[in-house]
């Protein structure tokens, strides 16, 4: 995992027995992981009795770099033997390296949620329902006689539902169907590699 | 054969056959389970043949005899060369089945085995994982929305998706800069009122993207200055902070000159952008800093705070005309009427002023183009001034000198004398000083020299350094790498083929096949000592009989009594040889009892009287079955 330089500094601060000791260490880990955690920006995160000795600026300037550090790991998808050596490659003792392991395997669903949660998702198609109606006549032709398919898509966007409606023929909707049998023959092949 | 069980068992799990754990040896197998095992075998061997075969064995007698049958065709088409047929599945004996077995695993393809060989890239691992994250998506079974769980949200819900959106962070971090000496103000704000970060961004959502980009940016930063040190920074022998501020400079240059370029030609034309360039300038004068501004810029200057000039009077006129209107009682029309002319006017006069402004900016061009002749022109004159000021003083002095001319000459040699000596005195002087200054000198040209040529060694042994490092820690990277991925396929690798255990069972065997030969080199090296021994016993005792047969022989002519002995003698020998033979005879016979002991114990083993038996009985209930259904048939 590589880490930017002002960010192993943070890290390095953080580490000292002398700037941080064990009650505010825990203070500070847990705030990091709250404030990744909570949907509300909350600008009082550091207002902690814990916290309150330490030099303001030494300690955003760790909780910036514990909150990237978090990030990172789970960005990469690193697993414990990896933080812990790159945590110990910054002189992290070992208790505190275990404190920070276990809080993070805490939070790491909910903080691979949160991830997951930038980007872009086409809406979801939930239901289907369909009508097959008969074509006559119209205005311009006496004889038309063609069957045709309704079909209407419930889909669901950011929980939010909608309706898709069309019309299609039967070769439309055969091409239709095959299309969507390709696709999930796809996904099966993509799962067996 | 425990061992020779419990690798088959291993491989037929492997090729998907449900053996229980209780199950170690051949001999535990069922009907059903050979029949199953020996089906997936044939089915990964060769997918065409084993297809159609079922898994399971079917209840009716027919049905089972037919599926042994077709069974058996499968393995000898597979190129089975022992006695096989459907008793072998139904009514197995183990050695049989056993044989079998060995033959399908052996004929099992090996290439799955080969490919897990090879160490696998990184992008392999991440295909593989994302295979698997797939699959176990695709096991999750569908819900509906209302029915669903907060443990399917993950992957069936879309929930709440907002964009990479980042916001600059300010850090406080960023500005403590090793001897950079920081605002007091700048430390207050840092302390007591700048929030945390992840409070920064106006919207919560972003504050995740903004971290990791800001962490992505000063890292690729921090990454290209390596690269520009390493490959021009160093070359250039300055100290770090020396070469940001030189090429700080180049840059500012650089930017300096394509403003100025660009800002030319728009300064000159009339009424194109005239904001722009004022623009332009006050970004110049902004990048000279406190340099003062050269002369196309002034005039650029002096141009556009004219035409602001006229602008805002025309504005204040218009503002002075325009409440005189209003106040008016006139019809609207009218007003319109007014107003309309009012703009002709004003646009007239507009122009008018334009084109004033214009001739004016020309004429001040050419005035200051004069201006600037003329001042030229001064400095020459002043010059040419002062030149004949002088020569006119040396004149007036030599023609005071005149009157006492002799006198005069006199001095003027004195003193021409005088100065003559001093000058050799100096340059005397001068050359004593000199010779140790040019030595001095040649010695700091060479100290110099040779300190070029030292600095300009180590420099590249620096950058050999460097490559070596960055190489090697490529390297370490790599390996770290290749390790990490080991230790994830060792991971993912099926724990129960030990393969330490194999291979000690593998030497215990051979060495066990070793000790068996030893023996039976022993035994057979006793056997021809025997061999031997008896060749040489035979020999003598036929050359002592003869030598014995001899002697009496001739003894017998003479005497009865001898006679009568050479009678028992030669009986003796027929018995004794008789008596050989029947030993001899014994031990064959023996030895054939043997084996046809160990012939009749293989017999056994196979059951075949019971397998007769049951053939016999299967026989008879085909047929039960087949008049049953005869009979159905006859009432249908």
């Amino acid at each position: 995992m590589e880490l930017s330089e002002s960010v192993q500094r943070g890290l390095q601060a953080l580490a000292d027995p002398s700037a941080f000791d064990q009650s505010s260490y825990r203070a500070l880990v847990d705030a990091s992981f709250r404030s990744l955690r909570s949907s509300q920006a909350d600008p009082g995160v550091l207002d902690q009795p814990e916290l309150k000795q330490i030099d303001q600026i030494l300690l955003k300037q760790s909780h910036t770099a514990a909150t990237t550090f978090i990030l990172e790991a789970v960005k990469q998808n690193a697993d414990k033997s990896t933080m812990s050596s790159c945590l110990e490659e910054l002189s992290f003792s070992a208790d505190k390296v275990e404190l920070f392991n276990s809080t993070h395997q805490k939070h790491r669903k909910e903080l691979e949620r949160l991830l997951a949660s930038i980007g872009r998702c086409p809406p979801q198609i939930n239901d289907a329902s369909w009508r097959l109606q008969y074509h006559v006549k119209n205005g311009q032709v006496d004889k038309v006689n063609e069957p045709f398919y309704l079909l209407s898509l419930n889909t669901e966007n950011k929980g939010s539902s909608e309706d898709i409606n069309f019309t299609c023929t039967v070769e439309q909707l055969q091409d239709l169907v095959g299309k969507l049998k390709d696709a999930a023959k796809s996904v099966e092949k993509a799962s067996q590699m | 054969m425990e061992e020779v069980d419990k690798i088959l068992i291993h491989a037929l799990k492997q090729v998907g056959t449900e053996v229980s754990e209780e199950t170690d040896s051949v001999k535990q197998f069922s009907s059903e389970l050979i029949v199953e095992a020996v089906v997936r075998c044939i089915r990964v061997i060769e997918p065409g043949l084993g297809s159609p075969l079922p898994t399971s064995l079917p209840p009716g007698m027919s049905a089972r005899f037919r599926v042994g049958m077709s069974l058996a065709q499968a393995c000898q088409d597979i190129g089975y060369k022992g006695e096989i047929g459907y008793q072998t599945f139904l009514y197995s004996n183990e050695p049989e089945i056993r044989s079998l077995l060995m033959f399908l695993v052996e004929k099992l393809p090996r290439e799955s085995a080969e490919a897990s060989d090879q160490p696998t890239g990184k992008s392999v691992v991440l295909q593989r994982a994302i295979a698997a994250a797939i699959k176990a998506q695709l096991v999750v079974p569908w819900l509906p929305p209302n029915c669903r769980l907060p443990l399917h949200g993950e992957t069936q819900s879309p929930g709440s998706l907002h964009s990479f959106h980042a916001q600059p962070l300010s850090l406080p971090h960023c500005t403590k800069g090793p001897g950079k000496n920081q605002l007091k103000e700048v430390q207050d704000y840092q302390r007591d009122i700048l929030p945390p970060v992840t409070a920064q961004p106006s919207h919560h959502a972003s504050v995740v993207a903004s971290i990791l980009e800001q962490h992505t940016a000063e890292l690729s930063a921090a990454q290209e200055w390596d690269n520009e040190w390493n490959s021009q920074g160093l070359l250039s022998r300055l100290t770090p902070q020396e070469y940001c501020s030189r090429k700080l400079t180049r840059l500012r240059k650089r930017i300096e000159e394509q403003l100025r370029s660009a800002a030319l030609p728009s300064a000159e034309s009339a009424f194109g952008g005239p904001r722009s360039t004022s623009d332009l300038s006050d970004l110049l004068q902004a990048f000279r800093g406190s340099t003062p501004s050269d002369h196309i810029l002034t005039k650029g200057t002096h141009f556009t705070h004219t035409q602001k000039f006229t602008f805002t009077q025309q504005q204040q006129a218009a503002a002075v005309t325009r409440p005189s209107i209003t106040a008016g009682p006139q019809s609207e029309s009218d007003i319109q009427l007014c107003q309309q002319e009012e703009q002709l006017s004003l646009q007239q006069q507009f122009q008018q002023l334009c084109s004033d402004v214009e001739q004016l900016a020309a004429d001040m061009k050419h005035m200051s183009v004069t201006n600037a002749q003329v001042l030229d022109e001064l400095k020459q004159r002043d010059l040419g001034n002062s030149e004949n000021e002088e020569k006119m003083q040396v004149k007036k002095k030599t023609i005071d000198l005149l009157p006492d001319a002799d006198n005069n000459l006199l001095k003027l040699q004195v003193l021409v004398e005088a100065s003559a000596k001093r000058v050799v005195n100096l340059a005397s002087q001068w050359e004593k000083h000199r010779a140790p200054l040019i030595d001095e000198h040649r010695r700091l040209k060479e100290i110099c020299s040779n300190q070029d040529l030292e600095s300009s060694r180590k420099l590249s042994e620096i950058k050999s350094l460097h490559d070596k490092i960055r190489v090697s820690t490529e390297e370490a990277k790599k390996k770290e790498e290749i390790y990490k991925q080991l230790v994830t396929e060792l991971e993912n690798l099926p724990q129960d083929a030990s393969r330490s255990a194999y291979t000690q069972r593998i030497l215990e065997i051979v060495s066990n096949i070793k000790k068996q030969k030893e023996e039976i080199t022993k035994i057979l090296s006793d056997t021809k000592e025997l061999q031997k021994e008896i060749n040489s016993l035979t020999g003598k005792l036929d050359r002592t009989f003869a030598v014995t047969d001899e002697l009496v022989f001739k003894d017998a002519k003479k005497d009865e009594s001898v006679r009568k002995s050479y009678k028992y003698l030669a009986a003796l020998h027929e018995n004794c040889n008789q008596l050989i033979q029947t030993i001899e005879d014994t031990g064959t016979i023996l030895r054939e009892i043997r084996d046809l002991e160990e012939q009749i114990e293989t017999e056994n083993g196979s059951k075949t009287v019971a397998n007769l038996e049951r053939i016999l009985e299967d026989y008879k209930a085909i047929r039960q079955e087949n008049s049953a259904l005869a009979a159905k048939v006859r009432e249908g």
